[in-house]
Formats: C-alpha cells, sequence, structure tokens
C-alpha cells in the first residue's frame, strides 16, 4: 500500500524571533448563531474590546493583519474608518485565523524588529451562520468553485469538508485502529470545556460519551459532534515588543517559538500522500527548538479542530505522543482542564465554543496563561496553539514571563 | 456557479480525455512524459519529478480501496435522493498515489475494508433537476 515519502512536505524557514513580541491585549467579538453583522462589524468590536484590555487607544496601533478570506475583514481603511483615524498603518495580508492565527506574531516581530510597525493587531471574523441563514457563502463555496474538485470530486459526492475528514478518520483507524469512543472522547472533553465557557455557543449543550455514540452517523465514520460548528464571531489581539509590553498594563504573554509547516500535495485532500497526517510534522519541531521547550513542557494546548480527528493528528503530529497513538491518548479525561495531563481546548474549541477559525484559540491560550480563563488550569505558564488549514500548519508556543 | 452542478463540465481541457474516456468504458489518467508517474490531478508540473508535459493513457480500472465514508446526510439538496451513499479514494494498481475519488457502488457498506480490490464500472451519474447525463468511473467490490 502507498506510504508517503519523507519529502511529503517541508518546513518553511524562519528567523529565531523568541522573546521578539508580546501578545499585549486580547478581544472577543461576542459569538452567536446567525446575527445579521457583518464580518467587518463583528472584527471592529473583537479590536474594540482588545484595545481596551490592552489600554491602548486605536492611535497606538500601528499595523494591522487579516486575511484576505471569508467575507470582507478589517483592513487599515476599515480600521481608520471605524475609530475615526487618519494614520499610516502598516498593512499585511498574513494574518487572520486558521494557519495564520499561529504564524502572524512571526510577521509582526519581523515588523516590529525592522522598524516598520510598533504596534500590530491580528482579527478574523467570520459570519457563516448569517450567510448561511441567508443560502450565501458558509465554508463549502471555496471548495465548491475550486475547478478540481467541481470536476473530480463533487459529482461523485465527495462534498463537503465533514466527508473529506470522515474519509481520513476512517482510513486512521484502519491503520491505527482509532475508534469511535476515542474520537468521541474529543467531542466530550471539548464540549465540557464549552459548559464552563460563559462565551461558548454550545455552553449548555451537555454531552457525555454515551450520547455521543447514541447519536446518528451522518458521514459514517462521523456524527455530528466530530464536525464543528457554523457560527458568527471573531477575536482579535495585539502585538508589541518585550520592551514596551513591560510599560502595558496586562501581564507579558511573550512568543517564545513559531513554526509553519507545508505539504506538497496543497490543498487536495483526496491526494494528500501522507493521508493521516498534517503538515504539523513539519511545523512543530521548529516551533519547539525556536522556543527551547519540549511537548511535555506544554501545560494548556488549542488546536485548529474543525473534526474531531484533525485534533488527533495534530496531536499525534505536534509529538504530543507517538505517531498513531493518539487515540488511546486522548481516551478518557487526558484532555480535560482540571483532571488531564494535556488540557485541550479549553474554551471548547471549534467543535462547541464557536466556529471562528482558530483567533479565538489564541485568545484562550493567553487568557490561560494570564490565570484568567473560564476552564482555567491551575498554574499554566506554557501554551500552544496548533494552526491548520489543510497544506499548511503552524505551531505557537506562549509563555507567561 | 454551473447550471448542471453537480456533474462536471466534460469540456473543461484540464479533464476532458477522462469523461471522454468514460464515455467508451475506459478509465484515463495521464503520465508525466518525463518520470511516467501519475500526474493526479491534472495539472503540470508534475508533482514528483518537475516534469512539464503529461500524457493521458488508458488504465486497467483495477484499485484498492483507500477509504470511504458512508454519506448519510444531503448537504447539497441534488444528493438526497441518493442517500445513503459511499464515496471515497480509490488507489489504483498502476499507481497506488493516484487516488480517484468516485461513488464505491453494488454492495453493503458494512461489507467494506480498506486495501480490499475494486474495479471500474461504467455508468451514467444523474441529478434531479439536471437533464445531462454523464458517463463515468464508479467502483464496486472486486469479487
Amino acid at each position: 500500500m502507498p506510504s508517503a515519502t519523507a519529502d511529503w512536505g517541508f518546513a518553511s524557514a524562519l528567523d529565531d524571533v523568541a522573546g521578539a513580541v508580546a501578545i499585549v491585549g486580547i478581544g472577543d467579538a461576542d459569538y452567536t448563531r446567525a446575527s445579521g453583522r457583518t464580518t467587518t462589524e463583528i472584527a471592529a468590536q473583537a479590536t474594540e474590546r482588545a484595545l481596551a484590555d490592552a489600554g491602548l487607544t486605536a492611535a497606538d496601533v500601528d499595523g494591522i493583519m487579516y486575511v484576505p478570506f471569508s467575507g470582507d475583514q478589517l483592513t487599515a481603511g476599515d480600521f481608520r474608518a471605524h475609530f475615526g483615524t487618519t494614520h499610516a498603518m502598516w498593512e499585511s495580508d498574513r494574518g487572520g485565523g486558521m494557519v495564520w492565527a499561529g504564524s502572524a506574531p512571526y510577521d509582526a516581530a519581523l515588523a516590529i524588529r525592522d522598524g516598520r510597525a510598533t504596534c500590530v493587531l491580528n482579527t478574523f471574523s467570520v459570519a457563516w451562520a448569517t450567510q448561511r441563514a441567508q443560502m450565501v457563502g458558509g465554508p463549502g463555496q471555496v471548495h465548491a468553485e475550486e475547478l478540481f474538485k467541481r470536476n473530480l470530486e463533487i459529482p461523485f459526492g465527495w462534498f463537503p469538508q465533514p466527508v473529506y475528514f470522515a474519509t481520513i478518520a476512517r482510513r486512521h483507524m484502519h491503520e491505527f485502529g482509532t475508534t469511535p469512543e476515542q474520537l468521541g472522547a474529543i467531542a466530550v472533553a471539548c464540549r465540557r470545556h464549552a459548559q464552563h465557557t460563559p462565551s461558548a455557543v454550545m455552553r449548555d449543550r451537555p454531552l457525555t460519551l454515551a450520547d455521543y455514540l447514541a447519536s446518528p452517523l451522518i458521514a459514517d465514520p462521523f456524527r455530528k459532534e466530530d464536525c464543528c460548528l457554523i457560527s458568527d464571531g471573531g477575536a482579535a489581539y495585539l502585538m508589541t515588543s518585550l520592551e514596551r509590553a513591560r510599560d502595558l498594563r496586562q501581564p507579558i504573554i511573550a512568543v517564545l517559538g513559531v513554526g509553519v509547516g507545508n505539504s506538497r500535495t496543497g490543498a487536495y485532500w483526496s491526494q494528500q500522500e501522507a493521508f493521516t497526517s498534517t503538515p504539523q510534522v513539519f511545523a512543530a519541531p521548529g516551533a519547539f527548538a525556536m522556543a527551547g521547550v519540549a511537548p511535555g513542557d506544554v501545560d494548556v494546548l488549542a488546536c485548529y479542530d474543525p473534526f474531531t480527528i484533525v485534533s488527533l493528528m495534530q496531536i499525534e503530529d505536534m509529538g504530543f505522543c507517538p505517531k498513531g497513538e493518539g487515540g488511546p491518548f486522548v481516551a478518557g479525561e487526558r484532555l480535560s482542564f482540571d483532571t488531564g495531563s494535556l488540557p485541550y481546548n479549553t474554551h471548547g474549541g471549534l467543535l462547541s465554543h464557536a466556529y471562528v477559525l482558530g483567533i479565538a484559540h489564541v485568545v484562550e491560550i493567553v487568557r490561560q496563561l494570564r490565570g484568567e480563563a473560564a476552564a482555567q488550569v491551575r498554574g499554566a505558564r506554557i501554551g500552544v496553539y496548533g494552526g491548520y488549514t489543510g497544506p499548511q500548519a503552524s505551531t505557537l508556543i506562549l509563555a507567561r514571563q | 456557479m454551473h447550471p448542471d452542478f453537480p456533474l462536471p463540465d466534460v469540456d473543461w481541457p484540464p479533464t476532458r480525455e477522462l469523461w471522454a474516456g468514460a464515455a467508451r468504458g475506459a478509465l484515463r489518467i495521464p503520465r508525466c512524459d518525463r518520470c511516467g508517474r501519475g500526474v493526479w490531478y491534472p495539472e503540470p508540473p508534475c508533482r514528483w519529478c518537475g516534469g512539464a508535459t503529461m500524457t493521458w493513457h488508458d488504465v486497467s480500472g483495477r484499485g484498492h480501496l483507500f477509504s470511504w465514508s458512508v454519506v448519510r446526510h444531503a448537504w447539497i439538496p441534488q444528493v438526497a435522493d441518493r442517500l445513503p451513499f459511499v464515496t471515497g479514494l480509490v488507489a489504483l494498481v498502476e499507481d497506488p498515489a493516484v487516488h480517484i475519488v468516485s461513488y464505491i457502488v453494488d454492495c453493503a457498506p458494512e461489507s467494506l475494508r480498506c486495501d480490499q480490490p475494486v474495479h471500474a464500472v461504467f455508468r451514467p451519474l444523474r441529478y434531479p433537476g439536471v437533464e445531462r447525463t454523464v458517463m463515468a468511473p464508479l467502483f464496486t467490490p472486486t469479487r
């Protein structure tokens, strides 16, 4: 049977930015079902709250990052219009959510080091619940418009994302003996964390493993609970140099390491050579080396988790357990914020908190390291975000100074 | 969106040969002219050696069921009347890194196993509300 070649992907070459930048302000927009808001309005709300959290004003922000994807994101022009300023801003389209929620601090650190900016905002927002209610947009659309998928996958029912990842989960089960109970343990942990988190969309919806196993299969081997929510929402975080961060009001949460991994097979999951792996294989080692820490030092982990299997693969690929042993590793209460050895997606993740594509995961890690999370991990000092888009992955390692 | 969604556009140049082959009962894939490996999806450069050109060849239609999902929810309304269906990836015997996405038909879903032998059968794809049909390679377990 085909096995992945060692060169199915590669790590991006990154400069050492350990200790170059800190996250000094965080803000969540309201996480909701269909709200009628635009993505720009949502991002602006998150930004207002991040500024208040940092004790800064709009005029202090001279850099802005977003991704030109999924609706209108908050550009420098939108920022100035919203806050009534006219100042110059460094602007980058290498920010936003997903993989970029983890790699934006790297680009911000370079911009700050090179004097292009002193205080950089990264935001991301979605209005997919609103758009779905209006029958436009949504997470499947970008795939439906991709011409090879349109011509070689969708005609055969292989669409949208839950079907892709159910197929990956099936192969993972075949290769490694992963079970539905093990996938369910991830869904149950995330739901329990959401129940502790007032902002979570699924805070009032308890889920036991028995509930999970009794729920209908929608794309076998997946149940609904293996799949992320559709919601409106967004978040923002502010970055500046450590030196400047010392003068601000919040505890210093420093960026210790960043890594970016890439798959050579690109955006077609059907043709992914390492079908049951993610490019975290290439992202995580560089980030841990830059940070000078190991997976065993991590107190709290948050990974971009559109599906349970994506959590499982990233936990393996980042080195928290050997490849293929993710199933037994996540079983039971290992991922719980209070009783587990690897507290995971402590706000509920994309499965149970809100589907804002990873930016809220970074905000949650900062909150954990400050000691102000809803489902607080006692004494958390090192936190990691795993970002994922399919063809790329990022690892961001943060630490309380 | 294409008016015949979710049918393919059989005239789209990169995949036109696949549908032309299927119309006469043959599974065709392109191979790199330089290294001879399958180039799937059919888009140069070759992902294995960087070769710039490729040529389509008939293949046996035999393969192994790499993985699949039994879909029980209609994310697009056009598939509602075929639920549940099995869709998945077939690794070709000639070049197992080529994964053909297709329906797996004429089987009990619970009987399927990863890596079991399958072979192509050619059937018209039909979707409600779409007058046109397209002859397409589907796969079925080899007994």
